[in-house]
């Protein structure tokens, strides 16, 4: 696989997951 | 983007296979809506929602894969013992506890599987076992301790 393909939009990611039935994984990550 | 357990092609296999990744980045000094709705204090910060949005698990700090796996299958079945899916919540923590024995929340899982097993046969001796198996491998956990009550179940 070429990684994971992270959405980066909150609202997006819950519309898919409506759409598929898959629960959320949210990563809350900083990049110092 | 995709370093530590994220480069294993197990975990991105499975990420994708259960469910929809999201990565929301934080910023200390002007925090986002996302942080301040989910009191984010730390990072990495990691969060299991169902499909309508309600969180049902979380867990903080860096974890390596065994970890990651075992935590994102708790969430799954946190998710289904919450919304008293009972069935579907006792496969997803013995399969935590089967493949993954080693990984930090096994104990969680072996509680839990007795609580969904209890509600979904209303048979006690659910517990018991529970507890049995919380004082046998995880002795020393916080979950032996509070399954310590059913030990007291005949079997």
């Amino acid at each position: 696989m070429a990684g994971i393909q992270w959405e980066r939009d909150f609202g997006s990611a819950m519309e898919k997951a409506r759409q598929t039935g898959k629960p959320v994984f949210q990563d809350f990550w900083f990049e110092g | 983007m995709n370093t530590g357990p994220y480069s294993d092609e197990k975990v991105q296999r499975f990420v994708h296979e259960r469910f929809t990744p999201v990565r929301s980045e934080c910023f200390w000094d002007n925090p986002t809506p996302l942080m301040q709705k989910y009191g984010i204090k730390w990072t990495p910060t990691f969060l299991v929602h169902d499909p309508e949005g309600k969180e049902h698990h979380r867990f903080v700090g860096y974890v390596p894969e065994d970890d990651l796996f075992a935590q994102l299958g708790l969430g799954i079945g946190k998710m289904y013992y919450d919304t008293d899916r009972f069935a579907e919540a006792i496969d997803q923590f013995r399969t935590v506890i089967d493949r993954h024995p080693e990984a930090g929340a096994v104990p969680e899982a072996i509680f839990l599987k007795g609580v969904a097993e209890y509600k979904h046969t209303h048979d006690a001796k659910a517990l018991r076992r529970a507890y049995d198996a919380l004082a046998a491998n995880h002795p020393k956990s916080e979950w032996a301790r509070r399954a310590d009550p059913y030990a007291a179940i005949p079997l």
